[in-house]
């Protein structure tokens, strides 16, 4: 089943030790070599994992909406890390963002995104709540932006609320203990969220409107032109004049005129 | 004269062979908005979102059309094979009168036709689709009438649940889309009208919500009407030049 927020713990402090030692006088040449060498061995953030994505497997059709868009779980991606608590970072600007920012507080608060700061950090669950490998059949899902009651709530600075703009955003998983951040993924591809057009620029198509005159139109012609020729027709013809003039109906029998061989004044035959 | 007896014999042919095709398309049209009639149910709920009911005139009117056309065109066979003048005027007026009636049959479905495109449904519908929530039963009867249409087909929106996500609508204005990307009526519900699971839904995943748009589900009736429309047009067109026949016939014989 898909679980975006179970195991939530209030963070604790995590104050950063810094260790420094007093320079000695024959290591001042080593001094900037270990001063470059301790942040790196002190906070040494690993880079695991596939990066988070847009949920591809199964096809969903909310994969980004207008406010919220759905990632996979980052299942099998902090195996060795099971001491850790890991956050999700949700930033508008992928290169203002330090490792180094604590969640909980108002520079990572989601309330303050994105008018006074470029990143809010949200999610806050340990690794059993990600079991490796997943089950089989089960989605597992992460949906950003799903969470409405605490949009406004500045108490709850970690609130997984819904996105203010289209985007775009660039996000990744940050693993943190006590001791700082200990491991992350890269930041994701660029997600853009889904803008809504108004109903205003759906256009109804003037095809239907065309067909219609046209029919109207040549129908009204048609019907016309009958009607003018029905009154021609009784007009003109409505005596017999039409008839013989034109043609003949079948069975009509034509007289005609012949002479007759006989001639009936023949006095001789009478004697 | 033979030749003129001739020309008789080809008219008188002409014209029993247009009233018979007259007589088919009769037939065929009469059945075509019979179809129509009959499956206005899947209409019906559109209908009353679209507050039209013209499209019945239309559909009834070329029903009784296409009856007269098939017992005219029998009238016509008769009239043209006995040369009866008196015969022949009848069938001529009887006709134009058919004429009419199926002209305004034909123009009134024309017209319609605009109203029953998915692009006006869609705008009608972001318009006027607000709450939809079963639980207090409120929102207005287009609102109810849309989700009994949603309910009875098992669809949603128009063309699919993304109408809600690509356009604005006055349901966007009120309901927020984190919790809301498409109305609840579009999630697959239970027997007793909860949807089975309303993160499934909200997600989108296959087999949790509608995928389909409505416009499938009536989309038979309406191109059965775009027809009714379209054959009448053709039949009129066909009818107008074996009347000009008829007309041409009956002036040339004598009684």
């Amino acid at each position: 089943m898909w679980a975006d927020g179970d195991h939530r713990r209030v963070p604790g402090d995590k104050e950063p030790q810094q260790h420094s030692r007093p320079g000695h006088r024959g290591a001042r040449t080593m001094l900037p070599l270990l001063l470059l060498l301790l942040p790196a061995a002190r906070g040494t953030v690993v880079t695991v994992g596939p990066e988070p994505a847009l949920t591809k497997d199964p096809q969903l059709e909310g994969v980004t909406t207008a406010s919220t868009f759905v990632l996979d779980q980052p299942r099998c991606v902090f195996q060795n890390y099971s001491d850790a608590v890991i956050w999700l970072v949700v930033t508008n600007d992928k290169d203002a963002f330090y490792n180094n920012a604590t969640p909980g507080t108002p520079e990572t608060a989601f309330q303050n995104f994105p008018d006074k700061v470029s990143a809010y950090m949200t999610l806050n669950v340990t690794l059993p709540s990600y079991p490796c490998p997943r089950p089989a059949g089960d989605i597992t899902v992460l949906r950003v932006g799903s969470e409405t009651s605490c949009a406004k709530d500045m108490s709850r600075p970690t609130c997984n609320g819904p996105l203010p703009g289209p985007g775009p955003y660039w996000v990744k998983f940050l693993a943190l203990n006590d001791s700082g951040p200990v491991a992350e993924t890269s930041w994701s591809m660029p997600i853009m969220l889904r803008t809504a057009q108004p109903a205003s620029n759906i256009s109804t198509g003037s095809g239907y409107r065309d067909g219609m005159i046209a029919i109207t139109t040549i129908l009204s012609i048609l019907f016309a032109i009958l009607l003018a020729a029905l009154l021609a027709m009784l007009v003109f013809c409505g005596s017999e004049s039409c008839g013989s003039s034109t043609f003949s109906k079948a069975e009509s029998v034509s007289v005609r005129r012949y002479n007759t061989h006989h001639v009936y004044d023949q006095p001789c035959a009478r004697l | 004269m033979a030749k003129s007896d001739d020309c008789v014999h080809i008219l008188q042919g002409l014209l029993v062979f247009g009233n018979v095709v007259i007589g088919m398309c009769g037939i065929a049209l009469t059945a075509e908005c019979i179809y129509v009639v009959a499956n206005s149910h899947g209409l019906d709920p559109l209908l009353k979102v679209t507050e039209n009911s013209d499209i019945y005139a239309a559909a009834w009117i070329g029903i009784f059309v296409g009856l007269a056309l098939f017992v005219l065109s029998i009238l016509g066979i008769i009239a043209v094979i006995t040369a009866s003048r008196t015969l022949l005027l009848v069938y001529i007026i009887l006709m134009l009168i058919t004429f009419a009636f199926e002209m305004a049959s034909c123009i009134t479905a024309a017209t319609q036709q605009e109203s029953l495109a998915p692009e006006f449904l869609l705008k009608q519908m972001l318009n006027g689709y607000e709450s939809s929530d079963a639980a207090n039963n409120s929102g207005n009867e287009f609102t109810k009438t849309w989700d009994d249409l949603m309910r009875q087909n098992h669809c949603c929106g128009v063309k699919g649940p993304s109408d809600w996500q690509e356009y604005m609508s006055a349901f966007r204005a009120t309901h927020s889309d984190a919790d809301y990307p498409w109305p609840r009526t579009c999630c697959v519900m239970n027997e007793e009208q909860h949807p089975i699971s309303l993160d499934g839904c909200k997600l989108g995943v296959p087999g949790y919500y509608k995928s389909n748009g409505c416009y499938d589900a009536i989309s038979g009736p309406v191109k059965a009407y775009r027809g009714v429309a379209w054959f009448g047009f053709a039949i009129l067109c066909w009818t107008f030049c074996v009347l000009l026949g008829t007309m041409f016939y009956w002036s040339g014989i004598e009684d």
